[in-house]
């Protein structure tokens, strides 16, 4: 078994996908007609022998409270160690609000050196990908680093504006790191997943803060990096990463995991990704329905028409209607004879009868959670 | 010392069901997959579960294995309580004797010790091959407000199949004044469910007396029940006529899986109110894909369809290629259906395979064909209606 603990961070970048993010944490974000975003990078690291995670949470925690409950799902429900949620709290140090990453750390901090694990590995939620991380703590005993940073290659990871950059020398030291930059320059997409001592985490966090810092990438990592004060270097993590930085890219990354050998590689077939269980009955394919390329979850009545759409749990497609090109999330109500193209409708949203919205590819529409169109 | 319970069921799991032929050969009936995405005994437990029911015995002495692995923590049920929760109840040694259980009202005797821990008011015996759902709270209120010794379910069967069943003759009360087993000639259509209520103290009188009693053959129906009328205790009848199937042999299990295709069916398993609880492999959403045909169909997670279904039930993790085809059947979990397959009227076991065009079952009225767990069909091969294919 790997002495390794894990901390999720989901408090980063909630603006970005606009209504889907308005009562959630991007990690919260459901995605695949089952899963939240949450259970990739969790149900990778239970999959590393990881079994200790904290979760730390800013607002809108409660989804993801409801989704993770006591861990059960992934075996995080022991008593040895198990999952963490680390909401904010306030006290003279911390007033429950961070800046940034560093800031959550220091407030955790008492969880930090409770743990008894040699490696923390560490990742946001933000980015859609198959971590690795046993692999990755392999890498970094082997290089001896210091911090070791996950990144891919894949060029469909990289936005203009959005995202952190790196340079990988031939040695595997990290030479450079750019934050957000209008156009990236270095090669790498640094995943924000990463793998440090436990005990250099704690005295840098410390070190750091006291210095008045509240970033860990933009602040402490550059720093480190420019500096050479400590040994960073990367990993390369296989695959392909997709980067939840807009309802188009979430739009985007849905309709390509329509594509089988696309979905094999988030979905690999010796690492099961977990998630929360409700107990529907099976989907029920009325007679009349026609479902063409479609990815479509348990507890669905179709009666209608489906194409190149992904149904999440419980949602129903009425007689006559047309579902092309969507993303119907739990329990969503699409009634008879109504009509949709490029929507992504929330949770519980309904479509009425014969009515139609049709949005275009290059601006899929949202219809927020709980409303009728 | 555990707490006093008002009421603990014990779920009567069975031997080997030998009338589903292959389909238990490797585990006892109760868990045989249904319904796609369920096991015969998700029915009573949930039943349990939606009645308030928290504690309940599992009896079974044959082949264990799958159902012990099933209903583990019984977690899925929330049937991981403190004071309570599911547990299996195999025959065991005792420091002189030790046997199987020779029979249903035995196999309660043997763990009477196991229900003397709750102290129940009442014990509720269940047996695991119907598909049905069922409120046991109402029955066990119906049976404390009729003051009853014991109080057993009754449906009204068509007089044609009344010699198939254990038929109670009531008087305006629904008090049992008759049992009959089997008659040539009844004198009722309502016929014993094999779902009884029983006051503790009697049934442990009862079945203490009938185990020291050589000749009986220590079941229900047999001795218990008819002892229980000749010695006047107060017997009530309790009507259940919502959707009830036993599914003890292969075309019944496959009636039942059929009957969640109708328009309407009779048992509504999307009730969020009544939920029927399973474990969940927790699979990737179904895959219909774009040359696919799905007509009519119960499809659930893990499946990917290239093919074409038609009036079929898909359990999770089944495989169905381009070019294949799947009528009136029932797939159960990870089985594959390769290429230019033809599966027809039939019931094909996990993980079974169904090799490129071989053909399974025929249509028309026939009998089902089945494919056992594990078995490969090969290439071009036939598996002809009413054959059971697989592994004796």
């Amino acid at each position: 078994m790997k002495n390794i603990m894990g901390i999720i961070y989901t408090a980063d970048r909630e603006n970005q996908l606009k209504e889907l993010t308005a009562e959630r944490a991007v990690a919260a974000v459901p995605i695949c007609g089952r899963y939240r975003l949450i259970d990739f990078p969790l149900s990778a690291m239970v999959d590393s022998g990881i079994r200790n995670v904290g979760v730390i949470t800013q607002k809108n925690y409660n989804s993801l409270m409801d989704h993770l409950g006591s861990g059960r799902e992934w075996d995080l429900h022991g008593k040895r160690a198990g999952l963490m949620f680390l909401p904010p709290f306030t006290n003279n140090d911390n007033v429950g609000v961070y800046t940034g990453f560093l800031d959550a750390l220091h407030a955790n901090l008492h969880y930090l050196r409770r743990s008894k694990e040699r490696y923390v590995v560490s990742t946001d939620t933000h980015m859609l990908f198959a971590a690795r991380f046993d692999a990755m703590v392999d890498a970094h005993e082997a290089s001896g680093a210091d911090i070791t940073l996950m990144y891919t290659r894949d060029p469909g990871a990289r936005r203009n504006g959005y995202g952190r950059y790196i340079q990988v020398e031939e040695d595997g030291r990290v030479s450079d790191l750019e934050s957000d930059p209008t156009i990236p320059h270095l090669p790498y997409t640094y995943l924000e997943a990463f793998c440090i001592r436990r005990e250099l985490l704690i005295q840098v966090v410390d070190e750091t803060v006291s210095k008045g810092y509240h970033h860990l990438t933009r602040d402490v990592l550059m720093d480190a990096i420019r500096k050479q004060t400590l040994k960073v270097c990367g990993y390369e993590n296989p695959g392909r990463a997709w980067p939840m930085d807009s309802v188009q890219s979430y739009f985007n990354c849905s309709m390509e995991l329509l594509d089988q050998e696309t979905r094999k590689d988030i979905f690999p077939a010796d690492r099961p990704v977990l998630t929360k269980l409700r107990d529907e009955m099976p989907t029920r394919h009325a007679s009349g329905a026609q479902v063409k390329n479609s990815l479509i979850a348990d507890g669905c009545i179709i009666e209608g028409t489906v194409e190149n759409s992904i149904l999440f749990r419980g949602v129903h497609v009425g007689k006559g209607a047309v579902v092309r090109n969507c993303i119907i999330m739990q329990d969503g109500e699409v009634m008879n004879g109504a009509e949709l193209q490029y929507c992504i409708m929330d949770k519980q949203a309904t479509v009425s009868e014969n009515g139609r919205l049709l949005a275009t590819q290059n601006y899929p529409v949202v219809v927020a959670k709980n409303y009728t169109v | 010392m555990l707490r006093k319970k008002r009421c603990v069921a014990m779920l009567l799991a069975g031997g080997q069901g030998s009338r589903l032929g292959i389909l238990t050969r490797h585990m006892a009936k109760p868990a045989v997959p249904f319904g796609g995405k369920y096991r015969i005994i998700d029915f009573p437990l949930s039943n349990c579960a939606n009645s308030g029911i928290d504690v309940v015995g599992v009896l079974t002495q044959y082949r264990p294995l799958e159902l012990n692995a099933y209903i583990a923590s019984g977690a899925p049920w929330d049937l991981d309580v403190v004071n309570g929760g599911v547990f299996v109840l195999p025959p065991y040694q005792t420091g002189a004797t030790g046997e199987w259980y020779k029979g249903t009202a035995n196999a309660i005797y043997q763990n009477l010790s196991f229900i003397e821990q709750y102290n129940p008011d009442y014990v509720l015996i269940l047996s695991g091959d119907h598909i049905y759902k069922m409120d046991y709270a109402a029955m066990v209120a119906c049976h404390e407000s009729h003051g009853a010794d014991a109080t057993i379910a009754v449906r009204q069967v068509p007089w044609e199949e009344t010699h198939r069943f254990g038929i109670m003759n009531t008087d305006e009360n629904d008090n049992i004044t008759e049992f009959e087993e089997k008659p040539k000639h009844a004198k009722s259509n309502n016929a014993s469910m094999g779902v009884y209520v029983f006051t503790w103290d009697k049934l442990r009188k009862y079945l203490t007396e009938d185990e020291k009693d050589p000749n009986s053959s220590n079941d229900f129906g047999k001795n218990i029940i008819p002892k229980m009328l000749n010695d006047g205790q107060k017997m009530v009848a309790y009507s259940f006529n919502d959707y009830w199937k036993d599914v003890g042999t292969i075309e019944s299990l496959w009636e039942a899986n059929m009957d969640l295709l109708a328009d309407q069916p009779e048992i509504d398993l999307h009730d969020k109110k009544f939920r029927i609880y399973a474990r969940n492999l927790g699979m990737i959403p179904q895959f219909v894909a774009d040359k696919a045909e799905v007509d009519n169909c119960l499809i659930t997670e893990g499946c990917e369809v290239y093919g074409t279904v038609r009036h079929s039930i898909l359990s999770s993790g089944v495989i169905v290629a381009e070019g294949a085809q799947v009528i009136d059947s029932v797939i159960m979990p990870g089985a594959k259906i390769e290429k230019g397959a033809i599966v027809r009227r039939a019931m094909v076991a996990e993980n079974a395979v169904i090799s490129a065009n071989a053909i399974v079952g025929e249509e028309g009225d026939g009998l089902i064909a089945v494919v056992g767990q594990d078995a490969v069909v090969p290439e071009g091969g036939k598996v002809a209606a009413g054959e059971q294919f697989g592994e004796e």
